[in-house]
């Protein structure tokens, strides 16, 4: 069962991005009833936040509602008492993969962001075949190969239509400035991230 | 009239949304507008970025985009897609608001001897073909109307949220009833049907990792613009135009439709109406779903 | 009174001209009543008024007008020396039904005889006046209420005298902390200046402070009471003010959420004090609160506790919250409820306490354990999730009115009081009602708070103020909020309703406002609300009276004692001219200068009656004239016509119609009568309390009656109508019509 910890409500008021401003939902529900994929979250946005202020930690941490969100800001310019919803769960989910929580670092949330990240910071742009195929393969060879197989007519096509090319990919010329920037950002963050 | 922006192209100009960047150039430059692209730019990161790093390496990707555009020109930045000026906009806001925040990303930015004060504005060319431009300066240039041309308006979400509504945003757009892609579309001589799914997501980079999540919501969407009796869809957003043409196979075989929809830039409309090139100027044969039904449009 | 003179005024504007024929409505006065009527085409012009303004200089005494409702018009056609009475020929004839009709015209001319048959029995009333009145007023109870209604009244030129039953001034004001934010921008927890206000009474050379001191004797009336205080002195004052505040709910019945499980279970009151006292640190072993939940509805809004919603705990909760929080930024509070209740702006202090982090629970709590664990049925998660590791649980304990005083010996509700006080909730059993009889409610026992008389009235009713189930003193809660059923006393601040601080300086600024109307309407023998202003008062033949007692035990407001050989003995200025009294006296020896069993009944008789070959039916409506008459109007107004073959007698309540008004009508051969009055229960909206209850109690002994008259008891009913009726009223009225037409004519008709 669970308990009510009288401390995680105000860590997350405090440390989470738009979290000082969760303090004033009021459990209206405009922003469940709002979201796309709110059928398919563990909870809504609603019940979430409550168990935030229950102290549900795990519960919270592992659900995921956190990865469910698609961030089409409905939530954002609904609410009444001007939550970010979106910037709460998103930051949230970052709070669980720092945390370690296993359904947090093998969500395919998790899996993308990284490999987002590698092409955003190593090269300073995306490439969308660099992303897709580090993701893919995130889940091992095989299961990567058939993933990959499955979008070859839509890379194909793309290829085909000229919104894909073939050959090194794009990137920044000043690559060493931006890892600088990134690198001392990340520093920064961590000083917050207790 | 002559005038420089600014330019922020975002990734997806160099891969799956470049003919929304050829078509757009045209576009402007019928009107003297011409881009200066931002001095070596960066990913903003978008909607992902953030998850495994946090919030403020994410918003130092566009702090150098902001801080390399403010040395280039005191112009506004402009972006045309949803996600680049959604973070771009939100990170000169914090800038501009969050005196900790902005100390912060200084901090970031002056480890390459660089800093950004928030003294750009940040806008969306949509935004700026509605203010700067005008529906019926766009209207003037038409040469070749497409008319007859059914096309259903779809905003999706990011381009008018959080910020089209809002004072920083420069208040230009509605959050649930946009109406500058129906004038768009009008303007180019073809005509906005009345369509229900406008504001709708299509599960952005979600439906790109998880499409299992999201198909029902673009087969949804593709109901409407069945319903609205268009031939083919326009959209500002190139995640939405990328993620809608290629899963509709994939919803036809879970759900047993037969949807075949062209899905266009309306910067690729205005540019055909206005006389140009439908394959050099307009991309229009970019399209993993054949978009000849707009290209006969045009007489 | 000096001759009569009578000058009959018929109005022909706003198309009564055109609806009715003015000349046959003339002949009428003149054949029938020998008087020579005056016609106008707009009487209410100057012109109008100037042509009966000159026959009444000229020595008219009397005037009858026939116009429109005599809701409307009322300035105008009153005139210093003459009395006015109004026969309705627009609101309820032409507006309520068809223009040039035969039964419009009939209509028309019965309102004519109604007002002229009963002008020779009216009085100019002659108000009650005699010897000395006091225009000071006591005031009981020294909280921040008493405190207010003192200063307010001293600054209103009245003296006052101040009795507080404690050694000291400010009541529970003393012992708390902060107060509720009660300015712009209301968003947090404001300072104590109880010191100001008590510095500010007792500077105050027009009121007299008397502290360890309580009422021991209260007798007299409005204007002439005469209070005995427990240090033997006997005070003359004009009206009373009830400001006893309340008592925190008895925690030890409160041991389901935790009370007495640990010391470190306090009520908010409890709390209170410590925050005043400073940092609060717990009970059991003096270490500093580091977090705290607070239960709200401790005891309230709990049928097996208090039935209400004490208003203000949820608003205190938030702001204790906000002075744990603000003596330790790190500390966490809980507030556990089932709604947060913050009207007002009181929702700003809301806000603040959620910007501060204070956390809402939504659930019932199940149970608190020893160690303080709480566990709460959460109503947003719907999960039972244990709260654990808490220092302290405040339990948001709900207001009981001091309609006792609790020190005093707990005198029983007197039986004699309690048959008086006609409860409003006992159940009344309704003959004839229309459609369904309303269901019988079991009487509750009345939910006096222990102790002693406030006041130790010495009234044939008792020595209480009546109270409702919850303990409240009232007077129709919506339209005289600040009267109890003692009339001159008012009360105001938490004994009337839970309230705040700040709502209860309000609260006693209306309450002064009401004193002083009181005192000074005594001196000059006018009568207070409803009928405000009235100069006639009750008058008794003594030669007639039998001594049954029906009008001392039946008056809402014990107006009514008994003198020593058993005589009812009238205390005009109590006296609110509801004229219960008069319906409830057998012997019909009971009457008003201007009203009268003998008048309403003049009225009833002078309709003329058609015989049963005619067709056409007689239907006697008497009509409450604060509820009834002008949903009539409004009816009228909105032309949703009713049967002509209606006739509508205006009484001042329903408790003033005696069972002869009605015998009387079937008798003369009406066909059917209806009773329109307020709603009598609970929720009374009866303005004189039990009127409307106490006819339907005597209509339920006349179905006997007219049985043994060979009369179907379905003749004869009481409808319930609101002033807000005007949609429905004509509808009711037309149902009754067709019940009465479907029984048949009235076989007495034409005897």
């Amino acid at each position: 069962m669970s308990t009510y910890d009288l401390n995680f409500a105000r860590w997350v008021y405090e440390n989470v991005d738009g979290g000082d401003k969760m303090a004033l939902c009021m459990q209206c529900g405009t922003c469940s009833g709002s979201c796309p994929l709110g059928a398919q979250m563990d909870y809504g946005p609603r019940k979430l936040f409550m168990m935030v202020r229950a102290g549900l930690k795990d519960k919270v941490l592992e659900s995921n509602t956190l990865w469910n969100c698609v961030s089409c800001y409905n939530c954002v310019v609904r609410c009444p008492r001007q939550v970010p919803v979106k910037y709460v769960l998103h930051s949230l989910g970052t709070a669980a993969v720092r945390a370690g929580i296993p359904a947090a670092t093998k969500s395919d949330n998790a899996r993308f962001a990284r490999a987002f990240w590698w092409s955003a910071s190593k090269l300073g742009r995306t490439d969308e075949r660099i992303v897709t195929a580090l993701f893919y393969f995130s889940y091992g060879l095989s299961k990567g190969f058939k993933m990959a197989m499955a979008n070859l007519p839509v890379a194909l096509g793309l290829v085909k239509t000229k919104r894909m090319h073939i050959g090194a990919p794009y990137m920044c010329k000043n690559k060493g400035e931006l890892k600088t920037i990134l690198a001392k950002a990340a520093e920064i963050e961590a000083r917050h991230a207790k | 009239m002559t005038k420089t922006m600014n330019y922020y192209p975002g990734c997806s100009s160099q891969g799956s949304g470049i003919h929304l960047d050829t078509s757009l150039k045209a576009v402007m430059g019928k009107f003297g507008i011409s881009f200066r692209e931002i001095e070596d730019w960066n990913c903003c990161g978008a909607s992902v970025g953030h998850i495994c790093q946090g919030h403020l390496p994410v918003a130092a990707l566009s702090a150098r985009n902001l801080a390399a555009a403010a040395a280039a020109g005191p112009e506004d930045v402009v972006s045309p897609c949803a996600a680049c000026y959604l973070n771009t906009h939100h990170t000169n806001e914090e800038i501009r608001n969050n005196p900790e925040m902005k100390a912060e990303i200084n901090e970031a930015l002056g480890a390459v001897g660089k800093s950004y004060d928030g003294s750009l504005k940040v806008r969306h060319v949509c935004e700026v073909l509605v203010k700067d431009v005008g529906v019926e300066a766009l209207k003037s240039k038409v040469t070749k109307p497409l008319t007859g041309l059914k096309v259903a308006g779809w905003v999706g979400c990011q381009t008018v949220r959080p910020f089209a509504n809002t004072e920083a945003g420069g208040q230009w757009e509605t959050y649930d009833e946009p109406s500058f892609l129906d004038d768009f579309i009008n303007a180019s001589g073809a005509t906005a049907v009345p369509f229900k799914a406008k504001t709708k997501c299509c599960g952005g980079s979600v439906a790109v990792m998880s499409p299992d999540k999201t198909l029902e919501l673009i087969k949804d969407i593709l109901d409407e613009v069945k319903a609205s009796g268009a031939q083919v869809v326009a959209t500002p957003c190139p995640l939405c135009l990328t993620n809608m043409e290629m899963y509709q196979p994939e919803i036809n075989k879970r759900y047993g439709t037969d949807f075949n929809f062209p899905v266009v830039f309306y910067s690729q409309l205005l540019a055909l109406a206005f006389g140009m090139d439908a394959h050099k100027d307009a991309g229009l044969h970019q399209g993993l779903i054949p978009a000849d039904v707009v290209v006969a449009a045009a007489k | 009174m000096s001759e009569r003179k009578t000058g009959v005024y018929l109005c022909s504007g706003c198309g009564i001209g055109e609806a009715v024929n003015m000349a046959a409505l003339e002949a009428v006065a003149k054949s029938e009543f020998k008087l020579e009527p005056k016609c106008h085409a707009l009487l209410c012009g100057d012109e109008g008024v100037g042509l009966i303004r000159a026959d009444v200089e000229g020595g008219v005494n009397q005037v009858v007008v026939g116009a429109c409702s005599s809701r409307v018009m009322a300035d105008r056609f009153a005139f210093n020396t003459a009395m006015t009475i109004r026969a309705d020929l627009r609101e309820k004839v032409i507006w309520s039904h068809p223009a040039g009709d035969e039964d419009t015209q009939m209509l028309a001319e019965d309102h004519i005889r109604m007002a002229l048959s009963h002008a020779p029995k009216v009085k100019q009333a002659e108000p009650w006046v005699e010897g000395n009145y006091s225009q000071r007023i006591c005031v009981l109870g020294a909280g921040v209420t008493g405190l207010s209604a003192a200063k307010e009244a001293a600054a209103l030129g009245h003296d006052v005298l101040l009795v507080e039953r404690s050694s000291e001034l400010g009541g529970h004001a003393r012992l708390g902390s902060k107060r509720l934010p009660h300015k712009p921008p209301y968003d947090a927890p404001a300072e104590n200046d109880l010191a100001d206000l008590i510095k500010a009474v007792e500077g105050n050379s027009k009121i007299t402070v008397k502290t360890n001191t309580t009422v021991t004797k209260t007798a007299g009336m409005p204007g002439k009471f005469a209070v005995t205080l427990s240090c033997g002195a006997v005070e003359d004052v004009g009206a009373i003010i009830i400001a006893t505040g309340y008592r925190p709910y008895d925690p030890s019945k409160l041991g389901h959420l935790g009370y007495g499980a640990s010391p470190d279970v306090v009520t908010n009151t409890q709390f209170e004090e410590m925050l005043k006292a400073g940092k609060p640190s717990r009970k059991s072993n003096g270490a500093a609160v580091k977090s705290v939940a607070f239960i709200q509805c401790a005891g309230s809004r709990d049928p097996n506790h208090l039935n209400y919603c004490s208003s203000v705990c949820c608003a205190t909760s938030l702001k204790q919250a906000l002075e744990v929080i603000h003596a330790d930024p790190t500390a966490n509070c809980y507030v556990v409820y089932s709604e947060m209740r913050t009207p007002g702006v009181a929702e700003e202090l809301y806000r603040t306490a959620q910007k501060a982090g204070v956390i809402f629970i939504k659930g019932a709590v199940k149970a608190v354990d020893g160690d303080l664990t709480v566990h709460v049925a959460d109503e947003l998660i719907g999960e039972n999730v244990p709260l654990k590791g808490l220092d302290m649980v405040v339990l948001a304990t709900g207001m009981v009115p001091n309609s006792t005083n609790p020190d005093a010996a707990a005198q029983e509700y007197g039986q004699e009081q309690l048959n008086a006080d006609i409860d409003p909730e006992a159940p009344i059993k309704v003959a004839g009602y229309c459609g369904e009889a309303p269901a019988t409610v079991e009487k509750r026992v009345q939910a006096q708070p222990p102790g002693g008389s406030l006041l130790n009235l010495q009234y044939r009713q008792g020595p209480h103020l009546p109270v409702l189930h919850d303990g409240f003193a009232d007077s129709h809660y919506i339209c005289f909020p600040y009267e109890t059923r003692r009339t001159g006393i008012y009360t105001c601040g938490p004994v009337r309703r839970p309230m705040d601080w700040a709502e209860a300086v309000e609260d006693s600024q209306g309450a002064v406002m009401k004193a002083i109307q009181a005192v000074r309407s005594a001196s000059a023998g006018a009568a207070l609300h409803p009928r405000v202003g009235d100069l006639s008062f009750p008058k008794v033949n003594l030669n007639q009276c039998t001594k049954c007692r029906r009008c001392t035990v039946e008056c809402p407001f014990g107006a009514i004692d008994e003198d020593e050989k058993e005589y009812p003995q009238f205390n005009a200025t109590r006296c609110r001219r509801c004229g219960t009294c008069m319906g409830a006296c057998p012997v019909r020896t009971i009457s008003f200068d201007n009203y009268s069993v003998e008048m309403l009944t003049t009225q009833i008789k002078a309709v003329k009656i058609p015989d049963e070959f005619s067709g056409k039916p007689r239907i006697l409506i008497i009509a409450c004239e604060n509820d009834a008459i002008p949903a009539l109007d409004m009816a009228a107004i909105k032309r949703h016509g009713w049967s002509a073959h209606v006739r509508i007698l205006s009484v001042r309540c329903l408790g003033s119609v005696s069972l002869l008004c009605i015998s009387d009508a079937l008798s003369v051969g009406y066909d059917g009568v209806m009773l329109m009055g307020c709603k009598p229960g609970d929720d009374y909206q009866c303005h004189f309390v039990k009127g409307s209850a106490m006819a339907a109690e005597r209509l339920s002994k006349i179905g006997e009656t007219l049985k043994s008259m060979m009369l179907e008891p379905e003749r004869v009913a009481q409808v319930e109508v609101s002033i807000a009726d005007g949609e429905r009223i004509a509808g009711v009225i037309n149902t009754f019509v067709d019940q009465i037409t479907a029984i048949g004519f009235n076989p007495f008709k034409g005897f």
